[in-house]
């Protein structure tokens, strides 16, 4: 059995001058090509989180912090991991650097020294594969929301990654974009990454492999998503937003009429009620 | 590696549920406002509204870009009318003509039947709250309190209203004054922020609200408590606007809709669910709410579609 | 929108084409000898050449127009200064105002060169794109680096910029719109009450730039940057005969006003 790619254990933070830990004895472990989803309201450690997978934050104490081979305890450790790490943050325009989408992509291989001419196919290829290719050398505040933010993952991506940390990545879009950023995410099953995908919003988590809950810093919940849906009671704690469909349900289990199964989506639904009735 | 099972949630510092907490809040607000209501009244009556032909057009290097045009629709006091449409549609552009922040190339905007020119329009146009995109971009002052009083002030009210305005908006939005008064709106949480910028256009007192995208870059627990309080400013009368993409939400918060496309009105007036109101609703990147896909799905009569998922558990249950 | 004085015209002239270091140099030298230089025959040998090098670069002359407009006021105000207060025996004397001939040509030669010198750096702004200028910049500014000058960290701050002032620009104007929509004024009132208008909205926007900085540096690091990195580029500099050539032909000229 091969090692995970992202293995942690026991993982504190905790923000300078803050009165309670950020992320408290945090256990998290990431297999290769496996797609786990991370949900929690505002203040349960998401973001922390993510910035220490990607070794951009130094955790303040674990029993161990392996991303990717890498000691996230120590320096090098943490720069290391940053090119095998991939993150993608919330806010698309603060994460596009250059003038036109095409340079931004090959931001990152210029930093590691690629060749131009080896970044010059890499961009290709990224362009391509994120359908972006018209937009190569268009201006970033012309761009909308969706495709600025395709065009960060491009960007984030066109490193060759083993992993890649998105940080509640369709939180600032509107419906069309979050569709579009979505189907981008779905693409990255397809490539061996192991992916940790971090959102307020249950809807986008039906996809995954494995959810974690976290509350407070601290998992709340660890396995599979349906085992998540059944218990109401947590969904409820945990803040989260839910499809329409699903505050139905909840409302009727409030009501003293629980359905079998906690829907997600409209056909889940009227299946419970069949089920029920 | 498929972890099984669940741990225990971490017991220790848990706040209660917050959602309810904040709904308390409001709650309790609302009703001691709706009780101050006649007197001092921190929420007044509604404006009505209308658009005849309305028509603007952006600049755009030496090209005129229109924007809107031959708008016209009517909202009667008190009413709550969903805007609707596809990015770029025009949606922000109306509402800001709606508020003068720009004067249409041709048509006008009637307030409470008045025109443009007419007597008594710029009061009745001070009546107006515009609530923008991201509204916490307009947060600058040293403290949540001052930075409400910026719109009363602006108004030339006397120190006194301006500090019952503050405070009963403060009130209205769950951000009691005796606690976050004196707090520095940079140090609030985004959605406080979100409900402290709203608090800074309702401590104006309009009639006539206007909210541009209120829900967007919100997390559950906002977009929650924002609802309930647009909910109770609708109860108690004041003319809405909602500008939105969530169509849930507008189907749960608004009795009429409009529809606009590419700067033109596609439909408007009270919502309708046959296939072609649900094709329109798709053509513009949206979609039937859950609620009436729900009834119609179930073979229900979908005027009785149910607005909020409480209603429709009552009517499941 | 960026100001007129440091807009890029995207085109495919030999202008175009040049890379910018060599052009940055042909200019600043043909800079210095204007300034060397003061007679009218040899400024217009140089006029000459930088109108030739304009008409090349195939850029339309209402962009040079665009470019010089904000500085006519100071090239009014040079003619001005000078045909008043030159010295020179006067034809026409009133007060203070003293004109004579050749305090006028004197005027004309200072105003026309101001011309040929925007006219040249015109060239420059208009046929170069902002980031292969800041590169040619940085690599010619390579020196400063053994005395500690982060010359390759000010290029990218520089380019990182541009890129974010379209983006700012409308950031602002939305500020002010929602400040409007409160009742904010910022067309009335004295100076003083214009200047205190502002406050609400450039705390906003400066709250937001800092913001922004955060946000673009963990982005950045995760990107793999670091101050001090030798970085390559997707586009690199490659300077070839016809850069030699233009290093050549401004010698040439620049000798040929020089000695005219």
């Amino acid at each position: 059995m091969t090692a995970p790619l992202l293995d942690i254990s026991g993982l504190h933070y905790r923000y300078p001058g803050a009165r309670s830990d950020a992320l408290a004895d945090l256990d998290l472990t990431v297999d290769e090509a496996e797609f786990v989803a991370v949900v929690g309201a505002n203040g349960s450690g998401k973001s922390t989180l993510a910035r220490l997978l990607g070794g951009l934050e130094r955790p303040a104490a674990a029993r161990r912090a392996v991303a990717c081979g890498h000691d996230l305890l120590s320096g090098e450790g943490r720069l290391a991991a940053r090119r095998d790490v991939g993150v993608l943050f919330q806010n698309p325009e603060n994460q596009l650097v250059a003038e036109h989408v095409e340079e931004d992509i090959a931001f990152g291989l210029e930093n590691l020294g690629w060749p131009s001419a080896d970044i010059r196919r890499r961009v290709d290829e990224m362009l391509a594969r994120f359908d972006l290719e018209d937009l190569r050398r268009r201006e970033p505040h012309l761009l909308s929301g969706g495709q600025k933010q395709r065009a960060a993952l491009a960007g984030v991506l066109a490193i060759p990654r083993r992993a890649i940390v998105l940080d509640e990545p369709t939180a600032m879009l509107d419906p069309a974009g979050r569709a579009d950023v979505l189907a981008a995410v779905v693409a990255l099953r397809a490539e061996g990454l192991a992916v940790v995908y971090i959102t307020q919003e249950m809807d986008e988590v039906m996809g995954a492999d494995r959810v974690v809950a976290l509350e407070g810093g601290s998992e709340a919940y660890s396995g599979e998503v349906d085992g998540l849906f059944a218990d109401g009671a947590l969904v409820r704690r945990l803040n989260l937003g839910l499809p329409v469909v699903a505050e139905v349900a909840q409302e009727m289990a409030r009501r003293g009429r629980p359905l079998p199964t906690f829907p997600l989506t409209l056909d889940a639904l009227l299946a419970s009620l069949g089920e029920r009735s | 590696m498929k972890g099984a099972g669940r741990k225990a949630g971490r017991a220790g510092a848990q706040p209660v549920d917050s959602a309810d907490a904040a709904a308390a809040t409001v709650t309790a607000a609302a009703a001691a406002a709706a009780v101050g209501a006649a007197a001092a009244g921190p929420v007044p009556a509604g404006m009505s509204l209308a658009c005849h032909g309305v028509t603007f057009s952006y600049e755009e290097g030496r090209e005129a870009v229109p924007a809107v045009r031959d708008v016209g629709f009517e909202l009667a006091a008190g009413g709550s009318l969903a805007l609707l449409g596809a990015s770029g549609a025009g949606k922000s552009t109306l509402l800001q003509l709606v508020r003068g922040l720009d004067e249409p190339e041709a048509g006008a905007v009637d307030l409470d039947g008045v025109e443009p020119g007419g007597e008594g329009y710029p009061a009745l146009r001070r009546e107006v709250g515009l609530v923008f995109q991201i509204p916490e971009l307009q947060l600058f002052a040293p403290s949540a309190r001052e930075d409400v009083a910026f719109g009363p002030r602006r108004l030339r009210w006397s120190e006194e209203r301006v500090a019952e305005a503050v405070s009963a908006a403060l009130e209205l939005v769950g951000l009691p004054e005796d606690k976050f008064g004196d707090r520095h709106p940079y140090a609030l949480s985004g959605g406080e922020q979100r409900r402290l910028a709203l608090a800074g256009v309702l401590a104006m007192k309009p009639r006539l609200l206007l909210l541009d995208e209120p829900f967007v870059s919100l997390d559950p627990v906002t977009r929650r408590q924002l609802a309930e309080i647009l909910g109770r400013l609708k109860d108690a009368g004041v003319t809405i606007i909602l500008a939105t993409h969530d169509v849930d939400l507008a189907w749960a918060l608004c009795d009429e809709m409009l529809v606009l496309c590419d700067g033109v009105v596609a439909a408007s007036g009270a919502w309708e669910h046959g296939a072609a109101a649900t094709d329109l609703l798709v053509r513009n990147r949206l979609r039937e709410p859950q609620l009436v896909e729900l009834w119609r799905r179930l073979g229900r009569d979908l005027a009785t579609a149910p607005r909020t998922a409480a209603e429709a558990a009552e009517a499941l249950a | 929108m960026r100001p007129a004085i440091a807009q890029y015209y995207p085109g495919d002239s030999l202008m175009h084409r040049l890379d910018p270091r060599a052009k940055f140099v042909a200019v600043s030298a043909l800079a210095v000898a204007l300034f060397v230089r003061d007679s009218f025959v040899g400024l217009a040998v140089y006029a000459a050449a930088a109108a030739l090098a304009y008409a090349i670069s195939g850029v339309p002359v209402r962009w040079f127009w665009r470019a010089f407009k904000p500085l006519l006021w100071l090239v009014g105000l040079t003619f001005l200064a000078q045909v008043v207060f030159a010295p020179g025996i006067p034809f026409f004397s009133f007060w203070f105002i003293h004109l004579s001939w050749s305090g006028i040509e004197l005027a004309a030669f200072l105003s026309l060169r101001l011309v040929v010198l925007v006219l040249a750096g015109s060239v420059l702004t208009l046929t170069t794109a902002p980031i292969a200028l800041t590169d040619g910049l940085a690599w010619l500014g390579r020196p400063l680096r053994r005395i500690k000058v982060p010359t390759d960290e000010l290029a990218l701050m520089v380019t990182i910029a541009l890129r974010f002032i379209p983006t700012l620009l409308v950031e602002l104007d939305t500020i002010m719109r929602a400040q409007r929509a409160r009742g904010a004024d910022f067309r009335s009132g004295g100076l003083r009450e214009r200047v205190r208008a502002l406050v609400p909205v450039l705390i906003p926007l400066f709250v937001l730039s800092f913001r922004r900085a955060d946000d673009l540096a963990l982005a950045m690091e995760a990107r793999c940057y670091r101050p001090g990195i030798v970085r390559t580029r997707l586009h690199p500099l490659r300077a070839g005969r016809a850069d030699v050539l233009l290093l050549v032909v401004t010698a040439a000229v620049i000798a040929a006003g020089l000695l005219v």
